[in-house]
């Protein structure tokens, strides 16, 4: 189970660090696909009141990731996210978002299981960037390169 | 002739549901699984479905407001038919409580009807359906808004070339009057009632068109491995269908194992009887018994044994205990107090056919009684008679015992007055003569055929019962206080 963990860590951390865009874009990017599927599994709600337990834990290392609005509008549910990432050092938000994604894969590991919770990542992210643990499109990181300009 | 649809059944995979159904689930049927809450309807349709989804044959499961996504995929995990390999690639979940809470109908069809288009499902499950009802039972104009979207789901639902289910809480199916129940081709009702401190599950088929389910309440049970339901014994019509019914022709006799006993029965026990030994306790019942189990081994008949008044651990006794170890006799597992009658004979039927048994004991009725749980108390000799018609209807030759508490004053055969759907009935006695205890029986009817009407002393010996004999010099034996007649 540990080794399995690890496994599940690793992949979103070579997600994350491997992305050359902005960061605050790309953890929207990795963010936005994890919550479509989500919500497609276990609903909006499901989905928000992981995603605010996830907020709170990972707060007690990162305590600027505290939320001020409480329920989060689903259009632009990762707003505030976003603020918060641009406004720290390119490193340090990297590291934040990382903690933020683990916590919250571990949450749901811990209601549906690694099994579960494996395939519902690999349908958000896509089978392939989570067994490279990079982006595979190289065409659409320079569009959105050209795009941060 | 040819020309007619031909339907599908699509086996359901929980142990015992294709029977009620009449043999399967109707492909592209529309069904309803409805039930209070906690009753199993998540997990009868998850199981149906994992059971029945393959790459081939893909299900939608569509959750509505009722049970959180999450905890659903957290419990029904635990179940072994939940196999994970199949989520997405056979089996995808769909939540709607976002369409849903904005208590657009139209929306929340558009999402089904998209979601269906786009994974093209041959398996199709809407859970639960009491949540629709209840988000938006406001006012008159979401009512028949209601009646609308529920026609138009089971309209669509039909024209998918999918087999449908919609999951619901309802509280009975006397008390609603949803526009579904008309709609719906099937309708399976699951209900758990309480009786006193025991609580027993329940399925009813209340509708499934074009075939003949099963009629009536069935119990199930829901375990580690998921449901198993226990179709009801029910007496089959004679010959209706050409089943082939053995009727105890009463030529073929089986022998009781002890000696001048069968001479008593007129040549043997006919074979495919059912015999009731009644007697007081510690008066050779069950001694008997495994001597008519002992003797079938003997002649090269297995046979099997459903032991209530003791525990399988301290087995009745060395000889029984020997037969068991040998596999001669097989012993029904009797997990005492909240059995039903059917699951009894389930497992009964079962351990029959694997051991291709030709004798039966049940030792004893009033154990087996204690055993049910206290609704079925109610109805056992209902019960026992169809369990009785099912077993001899096999060419089963049956023997029962029964408990009978000492009278002196009058006679007896049996407390339930069960006596009257045994073919043979021997009672046994304590009588007291020269300031002893004696044991004295009787073969009291053997239906359909010439039996020894005499009332006789026995011994319980260490080879088994030794028949003594017959007490014509007494009067009033079975009274227990026997008088030396006159002359």
């Amino acid at each position: 189970m540990e080794s399995r963990d690890l496994l599940r860590h690793q992949i979103i951390e070579s997600l994350i660090t491997h992305r050359t865009e902005k960061v605050a874009d790309a953890a929207m990017n990795v963010w936005e696909k994890l919550a479509t599927e989500i919500i497609s599994v276990v609903g909006e709600e499901g989905f928000n009141s992981l995603y605010a337990r996830s907020l709170f834990l990972t707060q007690s290392s990162f305590p600027w990731l505290a939320a001020r609005s409480v329920s989060p509008q689903s259009d632009h549910r990762f707003a505030e996210l976003k603020i918060h990432l641009a406004e720290q050092t390119p490193v340090q938000a990297r590291v934040a978002n990382i903690l933020l994604l683990i916590t919250f894969t571990d949450i749901l590991t811990a209601l549906i299981g690694e099994a579960l919770t494996t395939s519902i990542l690999r349908s958000a992210w896509g089978s392939e960037e989570l067994m490279a643990g990079h982006p595979n499109d190289t065409s659409n990181k320079a569009g959105k390169e050209f795009d941060n300009e | 002739m040819s020309n007619k649809v031909t339907i599908r059944r699509l086996p359901t995979g929980v142990p015992g549901l294709d029977n009620l159904l009449g043999g399967g689930l109707p492909e592209f049927s529309f069904n309803l699984i409805a039930g209070t809450p906690g009753c199993g309807k998540t997990t009868l349709a998850h199981q149906i479905m994992f059971s029945l989804a393959n790459p081939d044959y893909r299900a939608l499961f569509f959750t509505v407001l009722g049970e959180p996504a999450l905890k659903m995929l957290r419990y029904q995990q635990q179940f072994p038919f939940f196999d994970i390999n199949k989520v997405n690639e056979s089996i995808r979940f769909v939540n709607l409580s976002a369409d849903l809470l904005k208590g657009d109908f139209d929306r929340v069809l558009s999402r089904i009807s998209d979601e269906v288009k786009a994974y093209a499902p041959s398996l199709v499950f809407v859970d639960s359906f009491r949540s629709v009802v209840q988000s938006v039972k406001r006012d008159e104009q979401s009512a028949s808004d209601l009646q609308r979207f529920v026609q138009q789901l089971g309209m669509q639902m039909t024209s998918w070339q999918a087999t449908t289910f919609l999951i619901g809480e309802y509280l009975a199916p006397e008390s609603e009057s949803s526009p579904i129940f008309t709609v719906a081709d099937g309708i399976l009702w699951l209900s758990q009632n309480l009786h006193r401190n025991s609580m027993v599950r329940k399925m009813q088929v209340v509708k499934m068109r074009g075939q003949a389910q099963a009629p009536g309440l069935h119990t199930f049970r829901i375990s580690d491995e998921g449901i198993q339901i226990f179709p009801r014994a029910i007496v089959q019509p004679a010959d209706a269908l050409g089943a082939p019914i053995k009727y105890s022709t009463g030529e073929e006799r089986v022998s009781m194992g002890i000696p001048g006993l069968d001479g008593m029965l007129g040549g043997g026990l006919p074979a495919g009887y059912s015999v009731l030994v009644v007697g007081p306790s510690g008066s050779g019942k069950t001694i008997l018994a495994t001597e008519f189990l002992a003797e079938g081994v003997r002649r090269g008949e297995p046979g099997v044994i459903a032991a209530f008044e003791k525990s399988p651990s301290q087995l009745l006794n060395n000889k029984l205990n020997a037969l068991v170890k040998a596999g001669h006799v097989g012993v029904i597992d009797t997990r005492s107090l909240d059995l039903s009658i059917d699951e009894t004979l389930h497992d009964l039927i079962e351990t029959i056919n694997r051991m291709q048994a030709k004798r039966v004991v049940i030792d004893s009725l009033s154990g087996f009684e204690l055993s049910l749980a206290p609704e079925f108390s109610e109805d056992f000799r209902g019960s026992l008679y169809r369990m009785v018609a099912e077993l001899t209807a096999l060419g089963i030759t049956i023997l029962m015992t029964s408990e009978l508490e000492d009278r002196y004053t009058d006679l007896r055969f049996s407390p339930f007055g069960s006596a009257f759907l045994a073919d043979a009935i021997i009672v046994q006695r304590y009588v007291e003569i020269a300031g002893q205890f004696k044991r004295a029986f009787s073969v009291v009817k053997v239906r359909g055929s010439e039996h020894s009407k005499d009332i006789r002393l026995f011994d319980i010996t260490n080879e088994g019962i030794v028949i003594g004999e017959t007490m014509s010099e007494y009067a009033g034996i079975l009274s227990g206080r026997p008088t030396l007649s006159p002359g």
